[in-house]
């Protein structure tokens, strides 16, 4: 805590209190304890809330002036002593104090001009426009509950320039921020300049003038108060519960415009108790750890240091500055193409005889690469093109292509990378007269004439990564910048760096194993048609149905806490080797309608994983040979166990637990941990043909591993066997080492 | 003969009990149960479930003609509707905003706090407020109805996963209650009370539609997902104890069983009998399953399924 901003704010706190003592008495003498206050918009509009946030955080209702002593009593006795010269403390929660005997004054200052009849306020024949009505409060309290309106924007003080005052109030209005205006510097103030500048002000406008002082300030925590009453369902005087509700609920914030005196360093204390930040545009000294405020408390952005081309561009900057600070997520109701963009054109086809260009796939160069960054360096929303764009290129021709993706976010975390990079293929596909295939440096992507002959550019790419990671991953990316490189030179060189983060990121991946985690997490997706079925999902051995490993889970608990992927903690380890945990058990015992009581992660004959219905492939053991068969969902043969993938899958499906049969995912054949417990791979018997050669790589490297490095030629396949008889023949042919091992059963 | 022991099923959880009503009106409590539908040697239904009659906010068009001959010109009405359907034994009204669908009058606020105010001031038993399903649209005119009948603790519906906040702040902040509808999803359903939970909607303020089909087009799915809410509920696990509303009236009238009195087999029998008989089962089915709230369109359905309930409950 700075102690000079501690210092300010408590003497600020100090003279509104006794300002607002003095007030108090004067009027006392002169109206009598029983003159009435109500507080009134401009246009009558009254509230039931009396003086909301007196009544809010202490339970306390004013209706006449007599009621405000107290008031005043409570807010002298929360006055805490200036700093001394040679004493260095925290101070945060004197501060914090002091802070809230300033709007306890503040109130209690706008509450004696209503007495007197002074307010709403008018002034060189403006009128402002006082409190908010409750009909108003209503109207934007549900917005700010189902999210339409992030929060508000309280301006205290002038902007450098009109045109820079109009540029921060459209920006904010962009992002649906509510804005409320109060107080001046140095005899200036925004409502002035807004004013100058012909912009209408009211609720329509979302524009709310308060007042000229300092103390009307106090209308917007009334505001947030009313909200936190009235759609938070907290009572009055629960005053944890109003500021925990707007902190995290209601993202306001402070923007200090111009120079800060006391009274606003004391306001700014009693804004960071309702969990709002205060930021401003002169030098002042931050406040930077986070706790009372979900990020930063008091951010200085001295507005010429800002980077921009002129003032109208450091305008904006500092507005997306403010709203990264208070954690506003933006939401984007339409990806901004031309031509149309959604699910129905995941599937399109774009022909040879259509194509208008083609990156990648055979022969060509194209890659994607997303990668996190610090927040600093990435800027959102910026999307470049480096080299030539979709015009310059000869109609049909196959053009090398880089996309670049920038994001940052303070829930993203390096491990997400992958997670993220993957869904760029679903969301590109969504364009229409865009085909992608593949992804990291096999990306193959055609563009149909007809989506450039209505304006697609590759800037467009970027338009739609953009779009989409916030809207599919707001809640783990802040911000998104997008690089479209077409210059065939620095694609080159880009992928080859590329090319090194993928096999850092295959390392890290085949470094991630069961034992260098304490948490798998749970899928619970298909409990819809398989109600007790649970899939644990572990770093070794990816969900059955393919679809997701454990690092899709992580990132997809992240971005939904109540979704299908919850953590499972290993707890304490019951049998390592087959892969028992008591987490494990009883996440599945609570999660299967207590149907299935243990969980073994390793083991195909001791209480196996169930199957909801999804699985890639099915194994199945093979008494007389000793060893298992596995077929997968594409293969329609029949196999060494007489029964089809169809039979088979309807036999474990469902959610029962069927020792000797089990569906898994495809990878899972060639982990580590694939059924170590019977011995792993050397169990393998029977092979889908499909299976053998779209996995070759992974099974080989598996069987080296194991110290069987020609096994794969000694597993039969569909080609070879289809029935139980012909199978230990075969295998006694090729001396496959299952014959030799221990009994299976 | 031997004495045989009846098993006794010990559970640990009891379904929240959600008011409806109140300030002025008749109030309804539902919920409540700490057991299985109707096994009251087991533990306690101190509600026994409720029926709600529908009542739209304009004239239905195209309505099959035993629900047309059974209301008559009340359904011209809501006002009178209303009034009739409690003559017919509601507990509960069920009004449908139809008109507000852009498709079907595209009427707004005003309109739907008119309607609501009018049936209100017709009955005095509580009321259920349905949107048309329609995201913008419900938002709209379920705020209007929630303010119309603030104080009046009405339901209004529906929450669902992608459209729920509005509604949701509306009855927090009026003091209704809100409707959790899910398509027959058991995790969905709960994500969807943790949801509402989640943004300020107590869970004694929230009923569960988890959605069921008519006889014959999915029944099996409704009850086994009432079912499975139930044995989840009372087996301990919290955000599923809440109250369930099925709607088994619209589901039936929906399907050709229903609604066709010509040029089908005659041994399809009596196009009235018939189709009283199909909503009835279907309400019984939804009841036997755990269903707090069986929302019905057919007087003698209605009769027939209070007669049922007062009997499983051994009056």
């Amino acid at each position: 805590m700075s102690k000079f901003i501690a210092t300010s704010a408590i003497r600020g706190a100090q003279s509104a209190v006794a300002e607002a003592d003095e007030l108090l008495q004067d009027a006392l003498q002169k109206l009598g304890p029983d003159a009435p206050i109500a507080f009134k918009d401009k246009a009558g509009g009254g509230t039931t809330f009396y003086l909301p946030v007196i009544y809010g955080l202490l339970g306390h209702k004013v209706g006449k002036l007599g009621d405000l002593v107290p008031v005043v009593e409570h807010a002298k006795s929360l006055l805490p002593p200036v700093p001394s010269e040679d004493l260095w403390l925290p101070y945060l929660g004197e501060t914090l104090d002091a802070g809230a005997a300033t709007l306890f004054a503040f109130e209690t200052i706008e509450g004696v001009r209503f007495a007197k009849g002074e307010q709403p306020e008018k002034r060189n024949g403006f009128e402002y426009n006082g409190p908010i009505s409750d009909v108003q409060a209503r109207s934007w309290g549900i917005q700010l509950v189902d999210g339409r309106m992030p929060g508000f924007a309280a301006i205290v003080g002038a902007a450098k320039s009109n045109e820079v005052a109009v540029k921060i109030v459209r920006e904010l209005q962009s992002r649906g921020q509510l804005i409320f205006l109060c107080s001046d510097s140095s005899g200036r103030s925004m409502v002035d300049q807004l004013q100058e500048e012909g912009v209408d002000m009211g609720y329509d406008t979302y524009i709310v003038p308060f007042g000229s002082d300092t103390t009307s300030a106090i209308y917007a925590l009334g505001f947030a108060t009313i909200a936190a009453l009235s759609f938070g369902g907290v009572a009055a005087g629960d005053f944890r519960r109003i500021l925990l509700y707007n902190k995290f609920r209601c993202f306001a914030f402070v923007l200090a415009l111009g120079p800060v005196d006391d009274r606003k360093y004391a306001a700014a204390a009693g804004a960071i108790n309702y969990g709002f930040p205060v930021f401003a545009d002169t030098v002042i000294p931050n406040i930077l750890p986070t706790g009372i405020t979900q990020f930063e408390h008091v951010v200085s952005m001295p507005f010429d240091d800002i980077p921009g081309k002129d003032d109208l561009e450091r305008a904006e900057r500092l507005v997306q500055r403010c709203v990264e600070l208070r954690g506003i997520k933006i939401k984007i109701a339409k990806v901004p193409i031309p031509g149309a963009y959604g699910p129905a054109f995941e599937g399109e086809v774009v022909r040879r005889a259509d194509l208008a260009a083609e990156f990648g796939g055979k022969g060509g160069m194209c890659f994607e690469w997303l990668r996190m960054n610090e927040m600093d360096d990435v800027e959102d929303g910026k999307i470049e093109v480096v080299g030539p764009d979709i015009d310059s290129f000869e109609e049909g021709s196959k053009v090398p292509l880089g996309i670049v993706v920038d994001v940052s976010g303070r829930k993203m975390q390096k491990d997400f990378e992958p997670v993220l990079e993957r869904q760029m293929h679903h969301m590109l596909n969504g364009a229409e007269g865009f085909s992608h295939q593949g992804q990291r440096d096999i990306t193959w992507i055609r563009i149909h004439k007809n989506a450039i002959a209505k304006g697609f550019t590759l800037r467009h790419i970027g338009d739609i990564l953009h779009t989409c990671m916030h809207n599919d991953f707001g809640a783990i990316v802040d911000k998104v910048q997008v690089t479209l490189h077409s210059d065939p030179e620095k694609v080159k060189e880009l992928m080859e760096q590329a090319r090194v983060v993928y096999k850092e990121r295959n390392a890290r991946m085949s470094g991630l194993t069961d034992e260098a985690v304490d948490t798998f997490y749970s899928c619970t997706l298909c409990q819809s048609f398989a109600p007790n079925h649970v899939c644990v999902i572990n770093p070794e051995r990816v969900g059955l149905c393919g679809a997701y490993s454990w690092l899709d889970c992580r990132a997809s608990f992240e971005i939904n806490p109540n979704g299908p992927n919850q953590p499972v903690p290993k707890g304490t380890i019951i049998d390592e080797s087959m892969g028992e945990f008591e987490g494990v058990n009883k996440f599945v015992y609570d999660h299967s309608n207590k149907n299935v009581e243990r969980f073994t992660l390793y083991s195909l004959m001791d209480s196996p994983m169930t199957t909801c219905g999804c699985c890639e492939c099915v194994m199945a053991i093979i008494p007389e040979a000793n060893g298992v068969m596995i077929v997968s969902r594409d293969d329609y043969g029949m196999t060494p166990s007489g029964m089809t993938f169809t039979t088979l899958m309807a036999t474990v499906g469902g959610g029962l637990q069927t020792p000797g049969m089990m569906g898994h995912g495809k990878t899972y054949i060639a982990s580590k941990k694939f059924i170590s417990v019977e011995g792993g791979i050397k169990r393998l018997v029977w092979l889908s043909k499909n299976l053998k050669e779209e996995l070759a790589e992974e099974l080989q490297e598996a069987c080296e591993r194991e110290g069987v490095p020609d096994l794969m030629d000694k597993i039969a396949d569909g080609s070879t066997v289809t029935t139980v008889e012909e199978l230990p023949t075969f295998l006694e042919e090729k001396g496959h080492p299952a014959l030799t091992m221990d009994p299976i059963i | 003969m031997p004495e045989v022991e009846i098993p006794i099923e010990k559970w640990t959880g009891a379904v929240k009990e959600v008011k409806l009503g109140g300030g002025g009106r008749k109030e309804v409590v539902v919920g409540g149960e700490t057991t299985l539908p109707f096994l009251t040697f087991e533990g306690s239904i101190p509600n026994p479930p409720k029926v709600a009659i529908e009542v739209y906010d304009k004239e239905p068009s195209g309505w099959p003609s035993p629900l047309l001959s059974a209301w008559g010109d009340a359904v011209k009405d809501p006002g009178t509707w209303a009034k009739k359907a409690v003559e017919f034994g509601a507990d509960i009204i069920c009004l449908k905003l139809l008109s507000a669908h852009p498709e079907g009058g595209d009427t707004g606020a005003a309109e739907a706090k008119a309607v609501v105010d009018k049936v209100l001031s017709a009955v005095d038993i509580p009321l259920i407020v349905i949107g048309p399903g329609v995201a913008e649209k419900d938002n709209e005119v379920l705020t209007a109805a929630s303010e119309a009948a603030r104080g009046q603790r009405v339901a209004l519906g529906n929450c669902e996963e992608k459209n729920y906040r509005t509604i949701a702040a509306v009855c927090i902040s009026d003091g209704h209650v809100a409707i959790a509808k899910t398509p027959l999803d058991i995790n969905l359903c709960k994500q969807l009370n943790i949801m509402l939970s989640d943004i300020g909607v107590p869970l004694d303020s929230t009923i569960m539609d988890p959605d069921t089909g008519a006889l014959g087009y999915g029944i099996e799915y409704g009850y086994s997902i009432n079912e499975r809410l139930r044995l989840a509920g009372l087996g301990g696990d919290a955000m599923t104890t809440l109250p369930i509303i099925n709607h088994a009236g619209s589901e039936v009238w929906r399907q050709k069983e229903a609604k066709t009195g010509e040029g089908v087999p005659a041994t399809w029998g009596d196009h009235e009998e018939r189709s009283v008989v199909w909503e009835a089962v279907t309400a019984s089915t939804v009841i036997n399953a755990g269903c707090d709230i069986v929302v019905m369109c057919h007087p003698k359905a209605v009769e027939r399924i209070k007669a049922t309930i007062d009997k499983l409950m051994g009056k």
